[in-house]
């Protein structure tokens, strides 16, 4: 079973309180924008190629009294799944990282992701020691996860989402003024110097 | 000539220029240096699975306020060109990245002769401010390049030679 990507998302955009919002190159990003028109409190890491992660790992240690959602693509995970392995070792209880699973690239029209169907990433995570984690295959057990999701303590949730089967738009906005507009918000809302 | 070791004197230069984070990953001649950064109480140091990710690391480490470093060999760098190309480039995020000189004249190693040969040409087609460091008196350009790269809010390389590290082929 999976969920509609865009229920999925929505879910979690109704969800979310002041949680920092890392998105990782194409369906994430796009559905995100597509339902918030946000240009400010969450970055779009267009092109991450795997380091979502990494990038909200730096930035849950610079901003520890925030939670740090990581929206990564399965594709992404599949690309640098020895992350997990630092992000084990960080052990920072402020970054989630959530899997999205639509088990292709979906960036790239659903391209076949390699050994999609087999893969496991809550018992990969759990290899390296990532221990918290589940997933959700459908919206109403997202929804009863996320208290276990906001609990102190890292871990990797799996989001099993369909799909999409066609092209979303992108957000159209610039890299540099990714750059300013959220570290401008993040300076305003958490206090922390950014560009000095 | 015998190498000396100036790994102390490197990570006073890195400590100095404000830096917080150090994120590595070894090649033989900066195993040393990475271990001075593990003991230095004054950054946080972090041993990352590949050199992408110190990367990722050290950009998301800038957007939370944290001056960071990344250190990696020559032959890790190489591996790092779409990552510096579309985080660093295109958000417009500094970046110093510490590196090593391999296939330099003096490296023993002959896996290490295609650094020699296509390192430099590489940096200077990205277009990456480059600074080498050959002796103890090059040493504050360290300091002079992690600037430098907050100033131009881009990647800058620092080069390190056998010279100045107590390298292993």
């Amino acid at each position: 079973m999976a969920m509609d990507m865009r229920a999925c998302f929505a879910a979690l955009v109704a969800a979310r309180r002041d949680e920092i919002v890392i998105l990782s190159a194409g369906n994430a990003s796009e559905m995100w924008w597509g339902l918030t028109q946000d240009r400010d409190s969450v970055f779009y890491l267009e092109a991450s190629m795997s380091l979502a992660p990494m990038f909200g790992a730096g930035i849950a240690m610079g901003v520890p009294g925030r939670d740090v959602w990581v929206l990564n693509g399965d594709g992404a995970l599949v690309m640098n799944p020895g992350t997990l392995m630092v992000e084990c070792e960080l052990a920072l209880p402020n970054l989630k990282h959530f899997v999205v699973s639509n088990r292709a690239y979906g960036s790239t029209f659903d391209a076949t992701l390699p050994n999609a169907a087999g893969n496991d990433y809550n018992a990969l995570a759990a290899a390296v020691g990532v221990t918290r984690g589940q997933r959700f295959d459908t919206v109403p057990q997202l929804n009863a996860g996320l208290p276990e999701v906001r609990a102190p303590g890292h871990g990797l949730w799996v989001l099993e989402v369909e799909a999409l089967g066609h092209k979303i738009p992108a957000p159209p906005i610039d890299g540099p003024e990714m750059k300013f507009r959220f570290g401008r918000w993040l300076e305003r809302e958490t206090g922390v110097r950014v560009f000095g | 000539m015998t190498p000396a070791d100036l790994s102390p004197a490197i990570a006073e230069q890195v400590a100095a220029a404000g830096v917080g984070l150090v994120a590595s990953l070894p090649d033989g001649w900066i195993a040393g240096l990475i271990a001075r950064f593990d003991e230095d109480v004054r950054l946080r140091h972090v041993a990352v699975n590949r050199e992408e990710s110190a990367i990722g690391l050290c950009s998301g480490a800038y957007m939370g306020g944290t001056s960071a470093l990344a250190v990696m060999g020559a032959s890790g760098f190489l591996t790092c060109i779409y990552a510096i190309t579309k985080i660093n480039y295109t958000y417009q995020i500094p970046l110093p990245i510490l590196i090593t000189l391999r296939g330099d004249v003096g490296d023993r190693a002959k896996y290490h002769v295609s650094n020699g040969l296509y390192l430099r040409p590489i940096i200077a087609a990205m277009a990456l401010p480059f600074v080498e460091v050959h002796t103890a008196a090059d040493l504050p350009k360290i300091g002079a390049a992690i600037g430098h790269a907050r100033t131009i809010a881009r990647p800058v390389v620092i080069g390190l030679a056998r010279q100045v590290l107590k390298g292993a082929d």
